[in-house]
């Protein structure tokens, strides 16, 4: 079953097309990566699923469900998480705090004014435990932006995992990472991302094939070609528009 | 610092505020309230300064809708008990910024601040120009203090300075330990993470817009009690509490205090009400200190007064640890020169 599908998406800004129309196909479970050389539409795409901005014409369904033009906080309530390519934490808030937010988010705790937050033990255990997992207790109490780049990193990949979303839409998670990093990120997010469905944009070819058990290519706002790893690295077209020059 | 000193601190400002007037005479009881109201008034703003990251420039619009709401409800409505002409005020503020709420929860930055200009300019005129309601520039004054009653069991007389002392401190350090407890709240951190970045708040499935409307609401609601006390103290309440250098007030305390602590604004409203004390003794020209003041503080301690406690706190105890340490660092404002002035997460 397709958990995420969007059919006939197109965008534009101020008349400059995007995207154009866009078939994606998300099954539940599998590991799907979105690449695309620079200014393909990826991270447009992205906006578009996440609510970000609503489509100038086409569909998005989630879960079967039709959520196109939904706010992010509603597709995030819906079972949505999305990382960005620009790290974006709260940076004055501490590790701790800022995972704290997904904890409180999953177990609907918005408009709570009596009880300290501190106090709920239950909630400083959970987010202890996401801390743990992705070897930030360490840093438990340091401020976001003290963190160094790759554990700043990875805090915003678990950020989007911090609500146990059923798909995680990860833009560049190893982005401005180090090899030794990146490697370290990759296996995080194969552990994190364990029988999860998860949507990921990516430039590094070895973390896609790595990682990926899907692969679409994105290619001028459109889709190029969408399979398996092993046909996608033989796909004629994609290895003219984007992969022989990687490689080359 | 651990539980047990905390509550021994509070304790202690407990007790002396209770024997203040026996202490200190009724004069300085007097000092007190009015820095007390200024105090709230200050936390109130900072509510949404320091935790919320919005910066306005209106901010006592709310203090004179509280005021005006007491005042009015005190001439008008016979025999209205203290308690209810208290919640007139609460609600006046609460009601004026759930008016404002659909339009400015949407806004940030400059715009949310000049917006709150005109409308505080807007509100400054009509008290002027609405003599009939207002009383124009002379406000609307004389009106009755009632007592405090709980009928068949105590009724005080609220003319008593003494006595109004301990109801003002009373409903004014009530609602102080209402706005400390809300920040501590899931809400609170809610707040202060869409002062650091709100589009991120979003896809952390929270809605931003509601979230500010109620902050908004309730930081207003707070002023609001401020000026209702205010204007039962005075026994007045006039256009100029409504005013740009009203609004300025809670600004220059909370800068001075400390934005980034819950009880910056406070002791900003305690140095503010020492200096004109003390100024006053030797000149009229109290605006030309508190002026030098704000200078030398934005331009070397930009952190406020908590910011200097914690350099000293740093060279007497060589703190390394904690958000004193952070300060010291330069780590909460060297990286944030030139960005917005918001902090608030004690």
């Amino acid at each position: 079953m397709n958990i995420l599908e969007t059919k006939g998406l197109y965008h534009d800004f101020n008349r400059l097309e995007v995207l154009f129309d866009v078939n994606l196909k998300v099954k539940e479970g599998e590991r799907h990566a979105i690449i695309g050389p620079n200014g393909a539409g990826k991270t447009t795409l992205f906006n578009v699923i996440t609510g970000t901005y609503a489509p100038s014409r086409g569909a998005v369904f989630f879960k079967g469900e039709v959520v196109t033009g939904a706010k992010p906080h509603r597709m995030v309530r819906l079972g949505m998480g999305r990382s960005f390519q620009i790290t974006s934490t709260f940076n004055r808030l501490t590790a701790f705090q800022n995972i704290r937010m997904g904890v409180l988010s999953r177990r609907g705790i918005r408009f709570n004014f009596f009880r300290k937050v501190d106090k709920m033990e239950d909630i400083t255990r959970e987010t202890d435990e996401i801390l743990k997992r992705i070897n930030l207790y360490g840093e438990r109490n340091m401020p976001a932006s003290a963190l160094s780049y790759g554990k700043h990193r990875s805090l915003e990949i678990s950020m989007a995992l911090a609500t146990d979303p059923d798909v995680v839409m990860l833009d560049e998670p190893t982005a401005g990472m180090s090899k030794d990093e990146t490697r370290y990120a990759v296996e995080l997010i194969r552990k994190l991302t364990e029988g999860k469905t998860a949507v990921i944009i990516e430039h590094d070819m070895d973390v896609v094939f790595s990682l990926a058990d899907h692969i679409t290519v994105l290619h001028l706002g459109t889709i190029l070609a969408s399979g398996p790893p092993d046909k996608i690295r033989k796909n004629k077209a994609v290895k003219d528009a984007y992969l022989g020059e990687m490689e080359g | 610092m651990t539980r047990r000193v905390k509550g021994i601190v509070g304790g202690v400002i407990l007790v002396i505020l209770a024997l203040y007037p026996w202490l200190f005479g009724i004069y300085f009881t007097n000092v007190i309230v009015t820095c007390a109201i200024f105090a709230l008034f200050a936390v109130s703003y900072n509510l949404l300064l320091g935790y919320t990251g919005l910066f306005s420039f209106g901010h006592a619009m709310f203090f004179g809708a509280g005021g005006y709401a007491t005042a009015l409800a005190l001439t008008h409505i016979e025999g209205c008990p203290l308690l209810v002409a208290l919640l007139f005020g609460f609600l006046g503020a609460v009601a004026l910024a759930l008016l404002l709420s659909p339009i400015v929860a949407r806004l940030a930055h400059s715009a949310f601040a000049m917006l709150h200009l005109a409308f505080s300019m807007l509100l400054y005129t009509l008290a002027l120009k609405l003599r009939g309601i207002t009383g124009g520039e002379d406000g609307i004054g004389g009106f009755p203090i009632p007592p405090f009653r709980i009928p068949g069991v105590v009724s005080v007389d609220m003319t008593d300075p003494l006595n109004f002392y301990y109801f003002a401190m009373a409903v004014l350090c009530g609602s102080l330990w209402v706005a400390w407890f809300l920040t501590k709240t899931p809400f609170g951190q809610i707040i202060v993470s869409v002062r650091d970045n709100d589009k991120r708040v979003d896809y952390m499935g929270f809605k931003v817009p509601q979230t500010k409307a109620i902050i908004y609401t309730l930081s207003c609601g707070f002023a609001g009690i401020a000026g209702s006390i205010y204007a039962m103290f005075q026994n007045l309440i006039s256009a100029a509490a409504l005013g740009i250098a009203q609004s300025f007030a809670p600004i220059v305390m909370t800068m001075v205090g400390g934005v980034i602590s819950f009880f910056g604004p406070i002791w900003g409203a305690v140095i503010f009400a020492v200096i004109e004390e003390l100024t006053t003794r030797y000149t009229e020209r109290v605006q030309l200190v508190e002026g030098l003041i704000l200078i030398i503080v934005i331009l070397f301690f930009p952190g406020g007064f908590i910011h200097i406690v914690a350099i000293v706190k740093g060279k007497l105890l060589g703190f390394t640890r904690g958000k004193g340490a952070g300060l010291i660092k330069g780590k909460w404002f060297g990286k944030q020169a030139g960005k917005k002035p918001t902090e608030g997460d004690s």
